[in-house]
């Protein structure tokens, strides 16, 4: 069981995610868009797992992630992609990515990575 | 000028001719009345006389023409000699002032056909190449604006495809979440209800398959389908494409047999990629098959390739549809696409993943009997594979 931060500027995908997430017995906060993730982290609740939309409007994933590493926070961070896997996405290589996740989501697969990283 | 000259010689070779033979026939004349006289016993030592001056005067005659033939023909000959030589030094002028031009043409036209579109050619010298240098430079200038036309609307096609399957693929996301989660809880539906959902998830998961069959081949029409190849175990790979059909096999009760050489090595290949290739092999097999069909998977090394077959029992592929297959949009007869439902693109799709690894993918039919399909695949992916 982990607290995880969804972060997606679709309302319907973050209720599917939550619903997902805490049918597994999870935590889970959410965020609409790069901003309100970097303000979640720096909470005094920071949440043990980061699951990011890659593409949102205003301040991106991405661009909250390299904020984030930036100032030194090695939250583990998994990327959810309109894009299928291994297509068009750039390699962040330096923002310790530990994960792609393709849409449409497959839950199976995603419940795996997050026990993995919840250790 | 040198040519009239030799024009008024024939001229006046033709007419020194005309007055010798006129002398000559005057001659004879006097020697027949000559001739006659002797005959009549008429003053025959006078007759005699005549009949031998004649024949001496056309003796001089005869050296007369001949001379002046002499001098003739070589007047007509300087002056032949002279009007080729000019028409030659005239000609190689004329030549060289074209061949230049010509030469660039040529070039032109070699570099034009070789896809540079920029290729023109310096207008100038003689009229005649002057305005066929002209005419290369409008035609190249049209292929040129053509061809940009062209780029420009196949870009907006691929950019048109690309952002319409990312903005599909988020209420797509939502749809088969949604259909997955009531499904979830199953128990709480009626059958009926369990039932529609089960048809929106079908539906839901066929336009996802749609969607990134078409995202993957505007990326290959872009040169952008890219495979991320890694060392991987051949067998490991092979049974991980076997194991993600078992359900759907076992749902049309279908045996499948794999058979996989011990000494299958380490190939350089894009996992999810090839596994892709296969599941498009077996989804084919499966749904185009009977219930109870018989499938097979075999691998094998062959020196410096593997070699994995795809093999199945069922109706088969009529002759002028095997012969198209691998091409786009390329499906069974109507009926059977009908039940079947695949999209018709994961053939080509398969075919470019597969020449992306410097592989060949080919298909073999006996209707009535059955199909093989035959991925060779290099074990090492060479250097350089061209772009498909």
């Amino acid at each position: 069981m982990a607290r995880i931060l969804v972060a997606d500027d679709s309302e319907t995908i973050l209720l599917l995610l939550r619903t997902r997430l805490e049918m597994e017995g999870h935590e889970v906060i959410t965020a609409t868009d790069g901003q309100e993730v970097i303000d979640n982290v720096s909470a005094s609740d920071p949440p043990d797992i980061l699951l990011l939309d890659a593409m949102m409007p205003g301040k991106s994933g991405i661009d909250a992630l390299r904020e984030l590493r930036a100032t030194g926070i090695q939250t583990p961070v998994l990327i959810v992609s309109a894009h299928t896997e291994g297509g068009d996405d750039a390699d962040h290589g330096d923002l310790s990515i530990s994960g792609y996740i393709a849409k449409p989501i497959d839950f199976e697969a995603l419940f795996a990575k997050i026990t993995e990283l919840a250790g | 000028m040198l040519t009239g000259l030799a024009v008024i010689g024939v001229a006046r070779f033709l007419q020194q001719r005309q007055d010798y033979e006129n002398a000559t026939a005057r001659s004879y004349q006097r020697e027949i009345v000559a001739r006659n006289r002797l005959a009549e016993g008429r003053r025959p030592a006078a007759a005699r006389a005549a009949v031998v001056s004649q024949q001496h005067q056309r003796q001089a005659l005869r050296d007369e023409i001949s001379s002046e033939t002499r001098d003739t023909a070589l007047l007509v000959g300087a002056g032949l000699i002279a009007g080729l030589t000019g028409a030659a030094l005239l000609f190689t002028g004329l030549i060289s002032s074209m061949r230049r031009p010509l030469e660039d043409l040529v070039d032109a036209s070699g570099r034009l056909a070789g896809g540079d579109l920029d290729a023109r050619v310096k207008v100038g010298g003689l009229a005649e190449t002057a305005t066929l240098g002209g005419a290369f430079n409008e035609m190249a200038e049209e292929l040129q604006r053509r061809a940009g036309e062209r780029d420009q609307l196949e870009r907006m096609k691929d950019e048109f495809v690309l952002t319409a399957s990312h903005e599909l693929r988020s209420p797509l996301t939502s749809v088969q979440g949604f259909a997955e989660l009531l499904l979830l809880e199953r128990e709480k539906l009626s059958p009926k209800q369990a039932e529609t959902v089960e048809v929106i998830l079908d539906n839901t998961r066929h336009l996802v398959r749609l969607l990134n069959d078409l995202l993957d081949l505007a990326r290959s029409d872009a040169g952008r389908l890219t495979i991320r190849p890694v060392e991987t175990e051949a067998t490991g790979l092979i049974e991980d494409a076997v194991r993600t059909m078992r359900a759907q096999l076992d749902a049309r009760g279908q045996e499948l047999t794999l058979e996989v050489a011990h000494d299958l090595p380490q190939i350089e290949a894009d996992r999810d990629r090839i596994r892709q290739v296969l599941v498009n092999l077996l989804t084919n097999a499966n749904e185009y098959c009977p219930q109870g069909a018989n499938i097979g998977v075999k691998a094998r090394r062959d020196g410096a390739e593997v070699e994995i077959d795809v093999i199945d029992d069922g109706p088969g592929i009529p002759e002028q549809q095997l012969e198209h297959i691998f091409e786009r949009f390329s499906r069974g007869d109507a009926g059977e696409t009908q039940r079947v439902g695949g999209t018709g693109l994961g053939l080509a799709i398969s075919k470019s993943l597969i020449e992306l690894h410097g592989g060949t993918i080919g298909a073999e039919s006996t209707p009535g009997e059955g199909s093989i399909f035959r991925i060779r695949l290099p074990v090492v992916i060479p250097a350089r594979v061209e772009a498909i």
